[in-house]
């Protein structure tokens, strides 16, 4: 059995571990060691089974396997790998986007009871953005429009999709002479499943380019879009807090868990979970009261708009049930597990599946359909009470929990930043020009096995803050960060280097931004956005001080995050493993000769304090080719300083 | 509120004396605290946010660094 001190920082995995090992219930780390030692052909990027000839290998120490059956080199393999786990990404965002695009379009027409536009504001915004007509129309009239031109952007056959006005002039006439200029959401993601099929594109370069326009079309399109309904429907975050980890699970109420990544019916659970006829119900049952919590995605939703505790981040999900404190856990897509129900089975715990395109063998599946989507929240928060009395005596719940802030949207930041009258980016500008913050970074993503559990982020992240880089967050990382007692406004002091501390303690901000769930990264790329618009930090992303991460990644969605924000200039470095290290060609491509083609690339370096470091030194290089590395060591000028800073 | 200043190390120029935090102590209570949207409170006023606050996309004549630059 896996030991979870070994294989985790967080305390609640080590308890739980033992308590499942003498359950007799299996995890993830136990069947990680059954698949040790990994397939090497696969783990490099160099087996194929594109077609019935293969599998294919390459062998990649020079031996005489160099070439599939086809005649596909190393490249070709390893590209087609790499672009298809684009695809996978970017459809899982954009199918998510085109759900909530329904949802919400079904809302305006007034055909979706419990739906209402929450945020005019943002409504209005996008609006703007897709050039609908405002004049005295209403919230409703002007949400159908709207909702009608988001919808169609996902089957956009021609032009391209109306969020790439968004970017910065200079990136979006890079995106055009290099012909990556997304058309349509689906079209760039067929595109790639139809060149990467036996026999089509076969020159690496050519195959990366098109894994670029699918992967800008999730950023700037997919991804986007969903991030950007969500807060017309749901509300845009404002900052508000909440507590994370095992330890919001309450002995004596209804535990339900809310676990997957859309929060289209998450939100009507809230609702349906403070009804009177819900909690007298669960009072019958012996219960003190219905306890929501999130996990994963989901969670964060539910966190960023109503404060509601997160239980854990994805490599919690199957100890969360090992409580057996759980009544219910109810999942929606994306980053479940297939073994919750067979956890569940040595439990009380109900697995209720709520989505079509995500069942599960051994779950109880109450359907969510947004026509009706109030008497399916309440038939799942119903069936999770009447579950409350089947609570064995076999209950371990962790005490670990801790306090965090989270809710930094993009606009909530540029309001912090300056209030009703002067919103503006321009404090965040002047503080790093003036070298009080030195950089910016996205440290993002998911948990994997293949690391110690919770490790790469917080170490990264304290690495980071520590040199003055204030840190955006979204997805497991941002959990795993708040855990550790990063996103509270006091971490600034106790972490952060003294100027990022400085400014955090003049805002009032913690040193590391929740932003959201992993859609929401669409909101770092709109930020970055604002700093450069805002002006003095060069003209596009590639000349800001800024960096990526995801040092414990494992999702398709998180190569095509890494890969949306170097197509959008940023240096992104992985962690873990990194799917093309068997082609030396393929490798170099994407972590040397990207930069001079798009301004961003791609980095790996398994160890995340090294790999922050190398965050730093991008973000220093920017610094200096911006003509801004000497403000850091600036204090008050006199004129024979000044004329030595000249003397340069 | 009281400011206060506190002592720290600043890269390359030794001890400096550094604002403090301005926030106060304690954890928000009020739940519409920090609902800053919220107080606007009609279309009009959200136009005009919107042209200002947000003037990088929604102004028709933003300042900063591509203002200079001809539309992509
Ligand atoms: S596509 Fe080519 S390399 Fe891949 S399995 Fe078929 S023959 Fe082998």
């Amino acid at each position: 059995m896996a030991d979870g001190k070994l294989v985790s920082i967080d305390k609640t995995v080590e308890v739980l571990l033992d308590k499942m090992e003498k359950d007799g219930v299996e995890s993830c780390w136990d069947r990680h060691l059954q698949q040790e030692p990994r397939c090497q052909y696969g783990d490099l990027g160099l087996c194929c089974r594109h077609c019935g000839q293969g599998p294919c290998q390459i062998d990649p120490f020079g031996g005489e396997q160099q070439k599939g059956v086809c005649g596909a080199t190393a490249e070709t393999i390893a590209a087609r790998h790499f672009i298809r786990m684009i695809a996978g990404g970017a459809a899982a965002h954009s199918d998510h986007g085109r759900g909530v695009a329904e949802v919400f379009l079904a809302a305006a027409k007034g055909e979706a009871k419990g739906y209402e536009i929450k945020d005019e504001q943002k409504l209005l915004t996008m609006a703007m953005d897709f050039g609908v007509e405002i004049g005295d129309k209403s919230i409703e009239e002007i949400a159908v429009e709207v909702g009608e031109i988001a919808l169609a952007q996902f089957g956009q056959q021609e032009g391209e999709l109306k969020y790439i006005k968004k970017a910065p002039l200079k990136r979006q006439e890079l995106w055009h002479k290099l012909g990556v200029t997304p058309r349509g959401v689906d079209r760039e993601i067929v595109e790639i499943m139809h060149r990467t099929h036996i026999g089509v594109d076969n020159d690496y370069k050519n195959l990366l380019l098109q894994g670029t326009r699918a992967a800008i079309g999730d950023g700037w399109g997919g991804s986007m879009i969903a991030t950007d309904l969500q807060d017309a429907l749901f509300g845009t975050p404002y900052p508000v807090l909440g507590r994370v980890n095992l330890g919001v699970l309450k002995e004596d109420e209804v535990n339900i868990i809310i676990h997957g990544h859309e929060p289209l019916l998450s939100e009507l659970i809230v609702v349906v979970s403070q009804e009177k006829e819900m909690l007298d119900l669960a009072t019958s049952k012996g219960a003190q009261g219905i306890n929501l919590v999130g996990m994963c995605c989901t969670g964060n939703e539910i966190l960023m708009r109503h404060g509601i505790p997160v239980a854990g981040d994805f490599l919690q999900q199957e100890i969360a049930i090992a409580t057996g404190a759980a009544e219910a856990v109810v999942v929606d897509i994306q980053c479940i597990m297939p073994s919750l129900p067979s956890v569940a089975d040595c439990y009380h715990t109900k697995v209720i599946s709520t989505s079509p395109k995500a069942k599960f063998p051994g779950a109880t599946h109450i359907e969510f359909d947004e026509h009706n989507a109030l008497n399916s929240a309440k038939e799942i928060v119903k069936t999770a009470i009447n579950n409350f009395p089947n609570r064995s005596r076999n209950v371990n719940i962790p005490k670990e929990s801790v306090d965090l802030i989270a809710g930094f949207s993009y606009e909530t930041i540029n309001y912090l930043l300056g209030g009703m009258f002067r919103a503006s980016c321009r404090p965040l500008n002047d503080n790093i020009i003036n070298g009080r913050i030195r950089g910016i970074a996205g440290v993002v993503g998911c948990n994997s096995v293949r690391t110690r559990h919770g490790e790469g982020h917080v170490e990264m992240v304290k690495e980071l803050i520590k040199n003055d880089v204030i840190v955006l967050q979204t997805g497991c990382s941002a959990i795993d960060c708040a855990k550790a007692g990063l996103m509270v406004p006091e971490a600034a002091g106790k972490y952060a280097g003294s100027g990022l501390a400085e400014v955090c303690e003049t805002v009032g901000i913690p040193p590391v931004l929740h932003m959201g769930s992993c859609v929401d990264n669409a909101r770092i790329l709109i930020a970055a956005t604002a700093v450069i618009k805002e002006g003095g930090l060069g003209d596009d992303i590639s000349e800001m001080p800024v960096a990526g991460a995801a040092p414990e990644w494992m999702s398709e969605k998180a190569i095509s995050i890494g890969h949306y924000f170097v197509a959008s200039g940023v240096y992104t470095v992985f962690g873990a493993n990194f799917p093309t290290l068997g082609s030396k060609k393929l490798t170099k491509h994407l972590f040397e000769e990207l930069e001079e083609q798009i301004g961003g690339m791609w980095g790996f370096e398994p160890d995340p304090v090294k790999a922050a470091q190398l965050m730093i030194k991008h973000i220093d290089k920017k610094r200096k080719a911006l003509g801004i590395d000497k403000t850091r060591e600036r204090v008050l000028y006199d004129m024979a300083m000044r004329r030595e800073l000249e003397a340069v | 509120m009281e400011y206060k200043t506190e002592e720290k190390e600043a890269f390359g120029r030794g001890k400096v004396k550094v604002l403090g935090a301005t926030f106060e102590e304690g954890k928000p209570e009020d739940v519409k605290m920090g609902k800053w949207r919220e107080k606007m409170t009609n279309r009009k006023e959200m136009l005009k946010y919107i042209e200002t606050g947000e003037r990088y996309w929604y102004s028709k004549d933003w300042y900063g660094s591509e203002k200079r630059k001809k539309p992509a």
